[in-house]
């Protein structure tokens, strides 16, 4: 047998297999299949194949990252949960693909990155107390720039800023996808009867986040407690296909009292203040030297013949 | 705008009747508007054809930059000034006029989400089409797009709508695409669309709504639009359902004289339907 394809995906946290929408979207879809996946949960998307995760790794076909790409590939090695699903329901699992990719997904940036008060309590912390030194440094500010340009440009806005005119119309937007998913739910399990198909794996992928990361300030989150079908939907898949991973990392809850200040939440503050301390002796130290503040002489001394081969250079610090 | 301010806007809006005057704005026909534009204009107006709403088209130069959202096509009704088919739908349900009332909430659903299918493969595969495939972008759309503008400032604005295209399409994970699998994708939206509608008249059976406006708008300009490439209307002809679709709108709300029009230019369109 040949051996298993190679699944790289963001580690578990928060309370889900993993925290990233994507993520989630092709581990959802690699249970639903039966794909005997070899998963390396990481937190360093460097360490994957193409420079980004999700990516999966086949023999013949080389890497790939975007969960529809995966997806194709694992159909192609005969692991397909859509298999029992007519041309209608086809059809039907294209077009609501695309309703959360335009409506729900906007939001659901805008929520964990775009928002300070979620992105410092929760995004930021998460991903800074999971990276290694030194990527927690710049990485997560980089992964948010990164998301605020996506999210300008899917909504064909540049000067969209974190505000409550954004949010609204977002949220709007986002609200009623959330409706139109669980009036095509209906009182179903799944979207298609009694199986999961693709369609349940994106939007599993686009719900969990909010059905399980408890965030500071998020209506949309409120807004889909009220819905019962999709918060079933949520849990049912959480407790079949991932009954180890949704106990394992049950979501911190987040202080509802107002912190002091950005700096409260920082990960790792006590190394980032040690490391400061240094970088500003470092600096003053260099200013020393090279403003004569501090001089470095060179004092050659004489010793008897034979004792040494060469004359002898001794540093001395002269304050 | 608060809540309430939007609400009270609103209810003039819904209170103030049509006026006969409403015009709809998009770009110079003849020599500057490109397919995506093109369809958004026809999807607007074949919905306000299917509501009874008269309107007035009004080709400009700068419609792009009269336009409150920076998209064309636009309507002015009195002091109101509204951009895009979504929005557009909205307020014409304010004014009580709505294609879909008799649809339930399952059809809703699915009138929605089969909407947002057309915009996100069709309408932008157009946009790829248009500004991504090289041949295409030189042939058709940056000298077509910066026609009514004189150097320097033709290639300027042409280059810069060119970049902000590709970048989104970098932003959405299309920039990795080859033009046959945007091809692929276009096929595969026609099929889902082919699918849904079956043997009926209209997506929803008897009756018109928004999705068959918007989807018209998109496949009449795709079929009557000169390309660099036949392969686009190709994935379309295969679907004939879509074909007989496209027939019996463009004959029941566009009259003989009017459908010259609707299509474009000789230079960029082939007419009325083969």
């Amino acid at each position: 047998m040949a051996a298993p394809c190679e699944l790289f995906c963001w580690k578990a946290g928060l309370g889900l297999p993993s925290v990233n929408t994507d993520c989630l979207i092709v581990l959802a879809y690699a249970r639903f299949a039966g794909a005997p996946l070899k998963i390396h949960k990481i937190s360093n998307p460097w360490r994957s194949p193409t420079g980004s995760l999700p990516a999966l790794r086949t023999k013949d076909e080389g890497s790939c990252s975007q969960p529809s790409q995966i997806i194709i590939q694992l159909r192609k090695q005969k692991f397909n949960a859509d298999y029992d699903l007519s041309a209608k329901e086809g059809a039907d699992t294209l077009a609501f693909i695309s309703l959360l990719e335009e409506r729900l997904l906007p939001a659901l940036i805008y929520a964990l990155w775009i928002d300070p008060k979620n992105y410092v309590e929760v995004t930021r912390r998460w991903y800074g107390e999971n990276m290694s030194f030194p990527l927690n440094f710049f990485l997560p500010g980089r992964m948010q720039n990164r998301q605020l340009e996506r999210l300008r440009l899917i909504r064909g806005n540049g000067t969209l800023e974190a505000g409550e005119e954004a949010e609204k119309e977002l949220y709007h937007d986002a609200l009623e996808c959330l409706n139109l998913l669980s009036q095509r739910l209906g009182s179903n399990k799944f979207f298609f009867g009694d199986s999961p198909s693709s369609l349940d794996a994106y939007v599993f992928g686009h719900l969990a986040p909010l059905f399980k990361i408890r965030l500071p300030n998020c209506r949309l989150q409120q807004n889909l407690k009220n819905l019962d079908n999709l918060n079933t939907f949520c849990s049912n898949i959480l407790s079949l296909y991932f009954p180890n991973e949704s106990i394992e990392g049950v979501s911190r809850p987040v202080s509802s009292t107002q912190p002091g200040s950005d700096l409260d939440n920082e990960p790792y503050k006590r190394r980032k203040q040690l490391l400061s301390v240094l970088v500003a002796v470092a600096a003053m130290l260099s200013y020393a030297l090279f403003t004569g503040i501090v001089a470095i002489e060179h004092v050659q001394e004489e010793e008897p013949v034979g004792s040494h081969i060469g004359p002898s250079h001794e540093e001395e610090e002269e304050v | 705008m608060s809540l309430a301010a939007e609400a009270f806007v609103s209810q003039i809006a819904a209170a103030e009747p049509w006026p006969e005057n409403a015009a709809l704005y998009q770009p110079l026909k003849e020599d500057q508007i490109l397919l995506s534009d093109s369809a958004s204009s026809l999807a607007v107006q074949t919905f306000l054809r299917m509501c009874g709403l008269p309107v007035q088209v009004s080709c400009r130069a700068n419609a792009e930059y009269m336009s409150p959202s920076g998209k064309v096509p636009f309507i002015q009704v009195g002091n109101q000034v509204v951009s895009e088919l979504g929005p557009i739908v909205q307020f014409t349900k304010a004014k009580g006029h709505s294609l879909s009332d008799g649809l339930d909430d399952v059809q809703r659903a699915e009138m929605k989400a089969y909407m947002e299918l057309v915009n996100n493969m069709l309408l932008t595969a157009e946009l790829y089409i248009q500004w991504c495939d090289d041949f295409t972008a030189t042939e058709i759309s940056r000298p077509r797009y910066s026609s009514p503008y004189s150097w320097p400032l033709n290639h300027i604005l042409a280059y810069q709508k060119q970049w902000e295209v590709r970048r989104k399409m970098n932003a959405i994970g299309w920039s990795g695409k080859s033009l046959e699998q945007v091809y692929e994708d276009v096929s595969q939206c026609c099929q889902a669309l082919s699918q849904r509608l079956g043997t009926q008249p209209y997506f929803f059976n008897k009756q018109p709504t928004e999705l068959d406006a918007l989807v018209f708008g998109h496949l009449f300009t795709i079929l009557t639009t000169q390309l660099t490439s036949d392969e686009l209307v190709e994935k379309v002809k295969s679907y004939s359902n879509l074909l007989s679709f496209c027939h019996r709108i463009e004959q029941a709300y566009f009259k003989e004289q009017e459908r010259e029009g609707q299509s474009g230019s000789s230079r960029h369109s082939k007419g009325s339907l083969p």
